[in-house]
């Protein structure tokens, strides 16, 4: 049996490694289709669509980062070449899938060390999970 | 005489709302004011039934849209099956009689329904879909 800690985390995109992550979450969920019938007294569903988001938190060490900011924060447009593949990594079990940064955020604060955080959407099903 | 379809789907539908249509009559008002009303017909025409049929199953929507083509769309009449009058049982008690339990089907009224419009298909997801349908009566010989 193991525990899983923060230190086990990891948060790599196509592939490298994003240093310096403070925190990263994942939420999965799935739409309820109603199908009650007139003659029911109990409501009935069926799964709808399924969706994935997520977060993480990053230090602002030197560029860590930045491959992540730029997908969202910059001066030309946003294209399909900004999808990602994004792995969250803690110990040897990953949840691994194309997603899209909507949104980034930057603080910087007296007593505090810079950081940035990116909220993410996958696109399509997830590409790899070992739970 | 219309030309008679098959009966509609019997399928429960998510949900039904009927109006109940009038009586034909003509309503006369004098200079004076004095209202007079005139009843043309002892039997009530125009009663509408839409029935919606939410995420349903592709089964259930392509038997709806068949039975709109066996129809002739908004052409031949035909009957309400007892499955889509369901759910309101001491409002409509499914009998077959000219009581006023019957009040759905209107059918011993001389009453019988055809597409007052073609029905509606929305997708939901793979093997899910919306239908929306809108019937009316007809007074038929």
């Amino acid at each position: 049996m193991t525990y899983y800690s923060g230190k086990n985390g990891t948060l790599t995109y196509n592939g490298n490694s994003v240093a310096k992550v403070s925190n990263w979450s994942f939420s999965s969920s799935v739409d309820t289709l109603e199908t009650t019938a007139i003659s029911e007294s109990e409501r009935s569903y069926v799964p709808g669509l399924r969706q994935a988001t997520g977060s993480a938190t990053i230090f602002y060490y030197d560029d860590a980062p930045k491959p992540l900011l730029e997908r969202i924060i910059g001066t030309s447009a946003i294209s399909e070449s900004d999808i990602l593949s994004l792995k969250l990594g803690w110990g040897s079990k990953y949840v691994q899938g194309n997603v899209i940064i909507t949104s980034g955020e930057l603080s910087c604060a007296v007593g505090e060390v810079m950081q940035a955080t990116v909220q993410f959407q996958f696109t399509g099903a997830v590409t790899g999970v070992s739970l | 005489m219309s030309p008679q379809g098959p009966d509609f789907p019997s399928y429960v539908p998510s949900s039904r709302s009927l109006a109940m249509g009038d009586f034909p009559s003509k309503t006369f008002t004098s200079q004076s004011g004095i209202q007079s009303t005139v009843q043309y017909g002892s039997r009530r025409t125009n009663q509408t039934i839409d029935l919606a049929y939410n995420n349903t199953t592709e089964a259930i929507a392509a038997a709806i849209y068949d039975h709109y083509v066996a129809c002739r769309g908004t052409i031949y009449t035909f009957g309400l099956t007892e499955p889509a009058k369901s759910g309101n049982p001491t409002f409509h008690l499914g009998d077959s009689s000219a009581s006023t339990s019957n009040r759905y089907s209107a059918a011993p009224f001389g009453m019988k329904y055809k597409y007052a419009e073609a029905p509606q298909f929305s997708s939901i997801k793979p093997g899910r879909m919306s239908v929306t349908v809108k019937l009316v009566g007809v007074l038929d010989s």
